[in-house]
């Protein structure tokens, strides 16, 4: 359209050129109130994200602000792979614990100068063992897990969302009903649905899966979804995948509605069977609206925030909650900043790798 | 006769898929709602019961006499419909320019606007926090401008798509009858995009009332100025020994069915306005 316009001929152009002006100081006009507001609510807080992402300001502190340089980005992502070395006593002998090897705490190994390393993880490869070690362990823990979250939770949200589009695309009685149930958990606040799913996860059998799954034989009715460690964020995805899978379902499901039937007629008249209908027609002409709706549950999984605060608290973080965390827990302005910086450029390149994989911007 | 077998499993299986997606989607609400009607002795039992023995609406009662919720129901209402209203209208405005004018920094505008729908919220945290400490700024009036953070673009691009799609020719009639471009905004234009309106206004507004990150850091020394999602995040009871999980579903069920019933009412419009863009047509 644009292109268009510039087309006129030049004398064309004069001859309008007050009414343009006057069209274009009207535009200007009437596009200056959005763009103030931007200016004051994103812009310049984000400028000032990235300033004081370089210095060590603190709220209520008497140390003066100072330019730290990249300082804070060391804290905050350095990151190292040290070996464990064998545990062995007074002679030398390797200590085991019922026939297992053990190894020396990673606070033996992991460096301490400029600053203190923690262990986020050990891992065992090639008969050896591994500690990884950060200085922010919790900031690079809290990478890991939400790129986990996020992986998992949008792969299952896809399938399920998949499935119900799909047999809601299909003509039957009381299909309005359904489609109007599936907004309900889209408008349900994150912080009610949080708190019903705490609720229904409780550690005891008041809780409704506990009370359940010790009927089926599974756990002895006191498991600890929310504390303990290896169940945390299975917990944080069925949460999510519940709340947004409707999200990704009603997508998907206009999508569907604008492949023309006749496809499915033809390809039925020439024999194929519903499966290979789904893979040669459904799919290929879905994929567009899937790739869209994949970028806009990425990017929002990433960004995970409130069911991470409400549910986990300070036991364990997604990045965003690990950023406000520093700000309000900790009042370390130039480390927040840093972190915000830190997801802004994960979630950047994540989009731009995803457009580009994705071809979304040749429509 | 094989075939006709395989097609009545297929519909069976066809109709376990559907009661099965249905009460995936619609049990949580159910549960919430027969906790709340429980009592707290009954709702520590174990193992849970499907249906209250004794259904009471005590915790009901107290959710509707605890200050601090009906508070927030306030703060909420009052933060969410100024966010909307303020968002419709500036963002009419900058959508009129967008679809329908020529001028220079056009595209370049446009693309500002579709960046910044999907901008993180949290990158900018920190810095509207130092801002607003440094104003001085009261709690309603921070969250209301800075929610405007994720309604403005989104409202700007929509309606932008909106006006653009109406015919010139509606602009060129009025333009020759005399009326100003304000006036052919206001006079022809608006009345032809209520519907888009409503659309991005409910959308709007449903994202403000959900809205937790900020509203989370900016009431942390103000409780007053909380809204529901932390009200409900935070809840504690009058008299709290443990958690008051009653009364939460209580406060959870109340601030959910007015939500409900609009999105039920307005769902042709929401799915709408929800999907536009994702779809190629």
């Amino acid at each position: 359209m644009a292109q268009a316009q510039r087309g006129g001929s030049p004398g064309a152009r004069r001859g309008r050129s007050l009414l343009a002006r006057m069209e274009e100081r009207t535009a200007l006009f009437l596009l200056i109130p959005s763009f103030v507001i931007l200016i004051l609510i994103a812009f310049y807080p984000f400028g000032s994200v990235i300033w004081s992402s370089f210095t060590n300001a603190r709220f209520a502190s008497g140390e003066p602000t100072r330019y730290v340089g990249l300082d804070n980005y060391r804290r905050l992502l350095s990151v190292t792979i040290r070996e464990l070395p064998v545990q062995r006593d007074a002679s030398g002998a390797v200590v085991t614990k019922d026939g297992v090897k053990q190894y020396e705490s990673w606070v033996r190994v992991l460096p301490r100068q400029p600053y203190r390393y923690r262990a986020v993880f050990e891992f065992g490869l090639l008969g050896k063992r591994f500690v990884v070690g950060a200085v922010s362990s919790a900031f690079v823990r809290a990478i890991w897990d939400t790129v986990v979250f996020t992986v998992i939770a949008v792969l299952f949200e896809t399938i399920l969302g998949l499935v119900i589009a799909l047999t809601l695309s299909s003509n039957f009685p009381g299909r309005g009903g359904m489609r109007a149930a599936m907004l309900v958990p889209w408008a349900v606040i994150t912080a009610v649905s949080a708190r019903i799913w705490e609720w229904m996860l409780q550690p005891t059998r008041a809780g409704l899966f506990n009370t359940v799954l010790s009927y089926l034989g599974i756990g002895d009715g006191s498991i600890n979804f929310f504390g303990q460690a290896d169940l945390q964020l299975p917990s944080m995805i069925v949460m999510d995948v519940w709340k947004t899978t409707p999200f990704m379902a009603l997508l998907l499901l206009a999508g569907l509605s604008v492949i023309p039937g006749e496809l499915y007629e033809a390809a039925e008249v020439d024999g194929a069977s519903r499966i290979r209908r789904f893979f040669t027609i459904t799919l290929p002409l879905l994929s567009p609206t899937l790739a869209v709706a994949l970028i806009f549950r990425t990017l929002d999984s990433l960004r995970v925030f409130d069911i991470f605060q409400i549910v986990l608290a300070n036991q364990r973080f997604s990045m965003a909650s690990y950023a406000q965390y520093l700000l309000i827990g900790q009042r370390e302005l130039g480390m927040s900043s840093a972190a915000s910086v830190v997801i802004f450029v994960l979630i950047f390149v994540f989009a731009v790798l995803y457009i580009r994989t994705l071809g979304v911007e040749k429509e | 006769m094989s075939r006709r077998r395989s097609s009545l499993i297929g519909r069976i299986l066809f109709w376990v898929l559907v009661v099965g997606i249905l009460v995936y989607l619609m049990f949580p609400f159910y549960w919430a709602f027969i906790s709340a009607l429980k009592t707290q002795s009954e709702l520590i039992r174990t193992p849970a019961t499907l249906w209250p023995d004794s259904p009471t609406f005590v915790n009901f009662r107290s959710v509707f006499s605890n200050d601090r919720f009906l508070r927030a129901l306030l703060n909420s209402t009052i933060v969410a419909t100024s966010v909307t209203a303020l968002s419709l209208v500036v963002g009419s405005f900058a959508g009129y320019a967008l679809g329908k004018m020529r001028f220079r920094g056009k595209t370049p505008s446009l693309y500002v606007i579709l960046a910044m729908t999907m901008f993180p919220q949290i990158a900018v945290l920190a810095g509207l926090y130092a801002v607003i400490r440094v104003l001085g700024l009261p709690p309603m009036p921070s969250m209301i401008l800075s929610y405007m953070i994720f309604t403005l673009p989104f409202t700007v691009w929509v309606l932008t798509s909106f006006f653009r799609g109406l015919p010139v020719s509606l602009l060129q009639a009025a333009q020759v009858d005399g009326a100003t471009m304000m006036q052919s905004f206001r006079l022809v234009l608006l009345p032809l995009t209520a519907p888009a309106l409503v659309t991005t206004g409910l959308l709007a507004f449903i994202q403000a009332w959900n809205e937790y990150l900020f509203a989370l850091t900016f009431t942390v020394i103000n409780e007053k100025a909380r809204t529901v999602p932390v009200a409900i995040a935070l809840f504690t009871g009058q008299v709290s020994f443990q958690e008051p999980f009653g009364e939460i579903m209580a406060a959870a069920v109340v601030v959910t069915i007015p939500l409900v019933a609009l999105v039920l009412i307005f769902q042709q419009r929401i799915v709408a306005g929800l999907t536009a863009g994702a779809v190629k047509g």
